[in-house]
């Protein structure tokens, strides 16, 4: 108990006629990242903000760093969805401000200021008014006005929506530090490559209910390959006509990116018999089962109704190998 | 009981709203420079306003059959300009003059359609139409419909004047010496204070006195009451409100944010009321100031400020935009004026039943109970004010509780705006 950070049981949420999170239950370990995804107005943002006690459950239990968050606003660090700052605040003058608000000393805050400049490349930006910053640079401001307290909890919602490229690679690494330092993160995304490369656990929500809750291993060991990688060794032209006659595959194509052909396995058929199959009919360079990266998982998690993932979990389209 | 984190974050949240109002270029240009320029202004404005005053010349025609008033229209009309001050006695118009008239006198009241043309076209500057009657003539003064009001009450007064020479004339009196018994004694009235100082008495400021504190209170409270609602608003619309959030909760934030604009309240009451105090001293009439009033100041200041400031702040946390707010501020804002429609009738009348109702009224009351305090002539009962005290407590509680329920929903909430009933689920829901 000690070592859980955030804890949901049976949390609801309703605005007007939109049940916004259903009947939501998880909990989060100390130290751990946990990737918080769904699609467009599942529940995510409402879900964060009754964490962070802005809106409150209509039922339901949410227990933040052993008590309400209102409690421990100073151990919580947060970005919110919607990017806002004072426009007319010097950069400088507004990280202060939440500094003060976080319980920071003036001559603390201004060392911290100074360095979490330098570290997310924002270093001659101090005297500048927020509102001459572009709007990456506003979203990195905000990160380390997030950060700034160094809390132990840090919730994260979208932080790596609207950044290019370089500013994500370098914000992910601040988040992999964070994590090396022991910070627990929540953080919601719809950038799987991201989740999958930071997370230890991974939530998803859909239609306000919980559809997904496992670490990444165990993700990877549920949700059962269906995609065989084969490099021939003969032609490509050759190889092509010898799938052909496969009757364990479904479909197969050449991925340039691989240099090989990704052969997708029938409904119901064994994978490792599909895979013998493959090797029978044409010389191989190299065979490999593919894992399920967490973008399949999701597609085809909320590309249905919650009741569709269920049938077909039921008629075997998901394979569970594990429980 | 509030926790050291809790005072922390309201002090910050309080001081960043003060700093950003109270210390920056557009609050001292808006707030305290053109207001002081215009203040600094109204000593000056009688004189600019008489130094524009056109020249009254051109012709006047009197048709009289006797002749009697042309000629005493001549002599009674205004030498020098600062004879037409003396003509009107110091009364609204009044004002330095210059008068060239030529008196034309007519004797033949049939030619009167001649000169009613000449007066159409602007040849003439009056038409005088005496008609003799056996209890004394009737006069028509006759003016083109462009004539200054201030010019029409110098030919109306020399008129009079004119009159009242050949009144005097036929009397065989001496219209001169007449004038000289009738003139008006000089009066001087001195106020008394308890210890003994004697100081000349001026009725209008003294008028004046409680229009000009409920006028202070009124102009503080309302700047700061409308930084309120447009930071709030700008906050929400800002998306900087939940982060804000993040860090404290909605009612150290509504606490901090009221702190911060009764500072800007605070600074506006010092500055206004010390420059009007300072410039009373200058003029030796501070007494028209005791001491007590400004002491009831004080005491309604906080009152007039937190009614006023917890609804402009919910109002802002419920809408997203300054012209969705006007239609929710428009109900308020007509109690709100109530004191400056009323100013006249209860600083006339302070203990009457029109100001003695209206001093229980909220918002209005602060603002009415200032008046009828500081008004002159009748103190109030005291068990009044003190009554007004415990209202206007017991309602800026029960404003700020309601204020910061909506506070608490409002902030969050984007689109369009709450209806009133939406309003009044947000007070109720949990």
């Amino acid at each position: 108990m000690k070592n859980i950070v955030i804890q949901l049981a049976n949390v609801n949420k309703r605005f007007g006629a939109l049940q916004a999170v259903r009947n939501v239950s998880f909990e989060i370990q100390r130290g751990q990242v946990c990737g918080f995804l769904g699609p467009n107005g599942a529940g995510k943002s409402t879900t964060i903000r009754m964490i962070m006690s802005i809106l409150l459950p209509d039922s339901g239990v949410i227990t933040v760093l052993g008590g309400s968050a209102l409690d421990a606003k100073d151990r919580i660090g947060y970005l919110p969805e919607e990017r806002g700052l004072y426009r007319k605040m010097r950069v400088a003058d507004f990280l202060r401000f939440m500094a003060k608000l976080k319980g920071i000393s003036r001559s603390d805050a201004d060392k911290r200021i100074r360095w979490w400049l330098e570290r997310i490349e924002l270093p001659s930006v101090s005297q500048k008014r927020c509102e001459e910053l572009s709007k990456g640079m506003q979203q990195k401001l905000q990160f380390i006005a997030s950060v700034l307290h160094e809390p132990p909890l840090l919730i994260l919602d979208e932080p790596f929506s609207g950044l290019d490229p370089v500013n994500r690679r370098l914000l992910s690494s601040v988040v992999r530090q964070l994590k090396e330092n022991g910070t627990t993160i929540l953080f919601s995304t719809h950038q799987m490559e991201q989740a999958e490369d930071l997370c230890d656990q991974v939530l998803l929500v859909h239609k306000g209910e919980k559809v997904l809750d496992e670490t990444m291993n165990q993700i990877h060991g549920r949700f059962d390959p269906r995609t065989i990688l084969a490099e021939p060794s003969n032609s490509i032209e050759a190889a092509t006509q010898a799938l052909h006659n496969v009757a364990d595959i479904e479909s197969f194509r050449w991925s340039l990116e691989q240099k090989a052909f990704e052969i997708r396995v029938a409904q119901g058929v064994d994978t490792q018999l599909a895979m013998a199959s493959v090797m029978r009919a044409t010389p191989l360079r190299r065979v490999e089962l593919q894992r399920a990266t967490l973008d399949d998982v999701f597609v085809t998690l909320v590309g249905g109704s919650v009741g569709e993932i269920e049938s077909a979990q039921k008629s075997g389209k998901l394979q569970a190998t594990h429980d | 009981m509030i926790d050291r984190g809790a005072a922390r974050r309201i002090r910050a949240i309080a001081w960043r709203d003060f700093r950003y109002t109270a210390l920056t270029k557009s609050f001292l240009i808006g707030a305290i420079i053109l207001p002081g320029v215009m203040f600094a202004a109204i000593p000056l404005l009688p004189m600019l306003i008489g130094s524009t005053s056109p020249p009254l010349e051109g012709k006047v025609v009197v048709i009289d059959p006797s002749n009697s008033i042309a000629n005493a229209l001549e002599k009674s009309l205004p030498k020098t300009p600062q004879d037409t001050i003396d003509l009107e006695d110091g009364g609204p118009n009044s004002g330095p003059t210059e008068v060239a008239l030529k008196v034309e006198s007519v004797p033949d009241p049939a030619r009167a359609d001649e000169f009613r043309l000449q007066l159409r076209n602007s040849s003439l500057q009056a038409l005088v139409i005496v008609t003799p009657n056996t209890d004394g003539p009737s006069i028509e003064l006759l003016v083109p419909s462009e004539a200054s009001p201030r010019h029409t009450t110098i030919l109306e007064k020399s008129l009079r004047e004119a009159v009242t020479r050949v009144r005097v004339e036929q009397a065989k009196e001496n219209y001169e010496r007449i004038i000289k018994i009738m003139g008006r004694a000089p009066i001087d009235t001195l106020r008394v204070s308890p210890d003994g100082l004697e100081s000349k008495e001026n009725a209008q400021l003294r008028m004046l006195v409680p229009a000009g504190f409920m006028i202070l209170l009124w102009i503080s409270v309302f700047t700061s009451g409308n930084y309120l609602l447009t930071s709030t608003i700008e906050e929400k619309s800002s998306r900087v409100m939940e982060v804000l959030l993040s860090a404290a909760s909605p009612i150290e934030l509504l606490t901090g944010k009221l702190v911060g604009q009764a500072g800007v309240a605070g600074v506006m009451l010092l500055m206004y009321g010390g420059v009007g105090l300072a410039g009373l001293g200058a003029a030796a009439m501070l007494d028209v100031v005791p001491l007590p009033h400004l002491l009831w100041l004080l005491v309604w200041f906080p009152l007039a400020y937190f009614t006023v400031a917890a609804i402009m702040v919910s109002i802002g946390s419920a809408v997203s935009d300054l012209r969705e707010a006007q239609s929710l501020i428009g109900p308020a804002m007509l109690l709100l004026v109530l004191p400056l429609m009323l100013w006249m009738p209860i600083v006339d009348n302070p203990n009457g039943m029109l100001a003695t109702v209206c001093s229980f009224i909220p918002p209005a009351a602060p603002f009415i109970m200032i008046l009828r305090l500081t008004a002159a002539n009748e103190p109030v009962p005291m068990w009044q004010a003190w009554l007004a005290v415990l209202v206007n407590v017991i309602t800026v509680a029960a404003i700020l509780w309601a204020g910061a329920r909506v506070f608490r929903v409002g902030v969050l909430m984007q689109g369009k705006p709450p209806s009133p009933m939406e309003l009044l689920r947000w007070i109720k829901a949990r």
